[in-house]
């Protein structure tokens, strides 16, 4: 790779990293979809949590008091003095093989210690409560229990607590179950995002591929039978480019087809004058078939100039322009390099303007537009006659007219002539037919408008309609 | 040897036609279908080049109700449409020859000599009567390895006399061939053209001979 295209490119191949991955529908969808549930599930499993602690809590407070109870139970008065007996029914049932410890204290109401281990501290309050002893997380409950006949030392406490391994267990327990039952929710929302968005996608993807493996002049309308009403507009919006990318290439061909068939009479004139000027012995005939051949071959030249002009002036071929021209100034111009020819056809051609008309255009076209008019009426006016080219700024639009004086051009033709190479029946002088045309393409991408009309001494007038420029 | 040339624009057939003229050939030109039409209705011409693009009435129109009129004239179809379409279309209406435009004069001319060959029934492009001799392609006359200086109107009627050498040719055939439509048609002066060329035949084995009322033969001497 050349040293020079890299740091162009680096930019835009950063920038694109992310935003690819949200333009991907499918990968939008999903996120949409499982992002969500993923969040709910995480707030679910939160609560779910502390569920399964409380769960557990309930259930380790409950064996507490069960244990607790039964120690108390087997207090008694024996000779009159307490006896605290600790049945190991009340130890074992902690035993679910998580190696917890058991602590347990039992003491009288004024504070004497029965039994168990002296510095266990009391349960607060009625629940269960945590703490910490010998360095272990430890759950307490405590149970008074009234013993009669033990006088102030009645009712004695059992406090009973035991490590947090069984319980912890357990909450996890509770809670793993919440966990895999979460998770495969999400998973399968997902899979099914992803099954329904790859059918829902078949006709989208379907379409690219047709779109792919089309031919450079195949132009045929689409057709994705199974596509969904949402994507259908955009079939048909392609359909319908599809359809004028198609108009526009036909009238293309057609020009080019035409173009070159009307380049096949003059070449022939050409190659004909100049076989008869190279047979010819006597030098004042040859003199006049090169003379002949001259004049032909710069109407050759004409027309090949005229056929670009129009190449350009068509929609899309050049980029559009928005020069300031002032029409009196651009019609003066033409005028001048046209003086020439009028002298020649000894035609009176004069300038009318009461100055300057802003338009705004491609000045190249527009000028060209205004040779197109002066060189059409000199050329089908009448020799000897008069050419008027006046200029006026008419409210908000910009007048240019052409008037000749000659033969003029039947109301039923009329509309006919702006076609490309439509030449009037009968018109003896060689023109290309493509004169008007250039002129109405000129004048239609500068927003204005052609008009034909019976000239004020007979002939034509060609008016032409720009917008005036603001500003 | 007298050609119609049709062609709608008029500096081409203008020019085409003095090119043909140079040639030696008798040209009348037309510019649209109906004069195509009012000019081949004498049935003077040896051969028809036939613009297809007219106005007033088609080329291939013109065409076809020529040959069905059973008119067998030799055409050459001239046109600017050189599509494979365009050249069937024009042979199957009845042409014997198509060119497409622009084409050279050189192929022009040789296409119209294969065409007057062929309707002649001649494969020789040479023509010869006693020591006269008449190349078809190079359009020169030859008495005895001399060429033969004539004036146009000389060689036309000269050239009818050796392509039907040994039969009669009338004086109207001849004048028809060699006076075009802006000519005036002068028939006796006819016979000024045959007396100046039984001169520069003079010293040939060729004659022309009179037949008192019926024309004209030109004759090898045994």
């Amino acid at each position: 790779m050349p040293e020079g295209a890299q740091p162009a490119r680096r930019p835009e191949g950063r920038n694109r990293l992310l935003p690819r991955a949200s333009r991907s529908l499918r990968l939008q969808l999903l996120a949409w979809v499982v992002l969500p549930l993923a969040g709910l599930a995480a707030v679910n499993l939160w609560t779910s949590r502390n569920g399964a602690f409380a769960t557990a809590d309930l259930v380790t407070d409950r064996m507490l008091i069960g244990s607790a109870r039964a120690i108390a139970e087997q207090v008694s008065m024996i000779d009159g003095v307490l006896d605290a007996t600790v049945p190991p029914a009340a130890i074992e049932m902690f035993d679910t093989g998580d190696r917890d410890s058991v602590y347990y204290r039992v003491e009288t109401a004024d504070g004497r210690l029965l039994t168990g281990y002296p510095d266990l501290p009391a349960a607060k309050g009625r629940a269960g409560s945590d703490t910490t002893y010998r360095g272990q997380a430890l759950r307490l409950r405590s149970y008074s229990h009234p013993i009669f006949g033990a006088g102030t030392a009645s009712p004695i406490v059992v406090t009973v607590g035991v490590t947090l391994s069984g319980h912890d267990a357990m909450a996890r327990q509770l809670w793993f179950r919440a966990f895999a039952q979460q998770l495969a929710l999400v998973l399968i929302a997902g899979l099914f995002v992803l099954v329904g968005l790859r059918r829902g996608l078949a006709p989208l993807l379907k379409l690219r591929d047709a779109v792919r493996s089309r031919g450079r002049t195949e132009l045929a309308p689409f057709s994705v039978p199974e596509a969904q009403s949402e994507i259908r507009p955009l079939i048909d919006a392609l359909n319908v480019y599809m359809e004028r990318v198609r108009a526009q290439m036909a009238a293309q061909r057609r020009f080019v087809a035409n173009a070159a068939h009307q380049l096949r009479t003059p070449l022939a004139l050409l190659s004909t004058q100049a076989a008869y000027a190279r047979r010819e012995a006597g030098a004042d005939a040859r003199d006049e078939a090169l003379a002949a051949l001259q004049k032909s071959s710069g109407r050759l030249a004409r027309l090949a100039e005229q056929l670009l002009t129009l190449s350009r002036a068509e929609p899309g071929s050049r980029r559009p322009r928005e020069d300031r021209i002032d029409l009196t100034e651009a019609a003066r111009g033409v005028l001048e390099s046209l003086a020439p020819v009028a002298v020649s056809r000894r035609t009176d051609l004069g300038l009318e303007a009461d100055g300057p008309a802003m338009v705004t255009g491609d000045g190249t076209m527009l000028r060209e537009m205004i040779v197109n008019l002066v060189d059409n009426a000199l050329r089908y006016g009448r020799a000897g006659g008069k050419v008027t080219v006046a200029v006026s700024a008419i409210g908000n639009e910009a007048v240019l007219t052409v008037a000749d004086d000659g033969p003029g051009i039947p109301p039923e033709e009329r509309a006919r002539v702006f076609e490309r190479f439509y030449r009037v029946a009968g018109a003896v002088e060689e023109g290309s037919g493509l004169g008007l045309a250039i002129v109405r393409e000129v004048a239609d991408n500068a927003g204005g408008s052609v008009r034909l009309s019976d000239g004020p001494a007979g002939g034509l007038t060609v008016e032409v309609r720009l917008p005036i420029a603001r500003g | 040897m007298r050609l119609l040339l049709v062609e709608d624009n008029l500096e081409l057939a203008d020019w085409l036609a003095r090119t043909l003229r140079q040639a030696q050939y008798a040209v009348d030109v037309v510019h649209d279908g109906e004069d195509a039409e009012h000019a081949l209705a004498f049935g003077e011409h040896a051969l028809v080049i036939l613009d297809l693009s007219l106005p007033r009435r088609g080329g291939l129109d013109v065409l076809k109700s020529l040959r069905a009129r059973g008119n067998t004239v030799p055409v050459i179809v001239l046109t600017a449409n050189a599509s494979l379409d365009g050249r069937v279309r024009g042979l199957d209406a009845g042409a014997d020859d198509y060119l497409a435009k622009p084409f050279e004069i050189e192929e022009l001319e040789a296409r119209i000599r294969a065409q007057l060959r062929r309707a002649s029934n001649r494969a020789e492009p040479v023509v010869a009567c006693g020591d006269l001799v008449f190349d078809t392609n190079t359009r020169l006359f030859g008495l005895a390895g001399e060429t033969l200086a004539l004036t146009p109107r000389e060689h036309a009627v000269l050239e009818q006399l050796v392509l039907k050498a040994g039969q009669t040719v009338s004086k109207a055939m001849l004048s028809a061939a060699i006076y075009d439509f802006e000519a005036d048609a002068d028939p006796s002066a006819i016979e000024i053209y045959v007396h100046r060329l039984r001169k520069k035949l003079e010293g040939g084995s060729v004659r022309i001979v009179t037949l008192r009322g019926l024309g004209y033969l030109l004759k090898a001497e045994e």
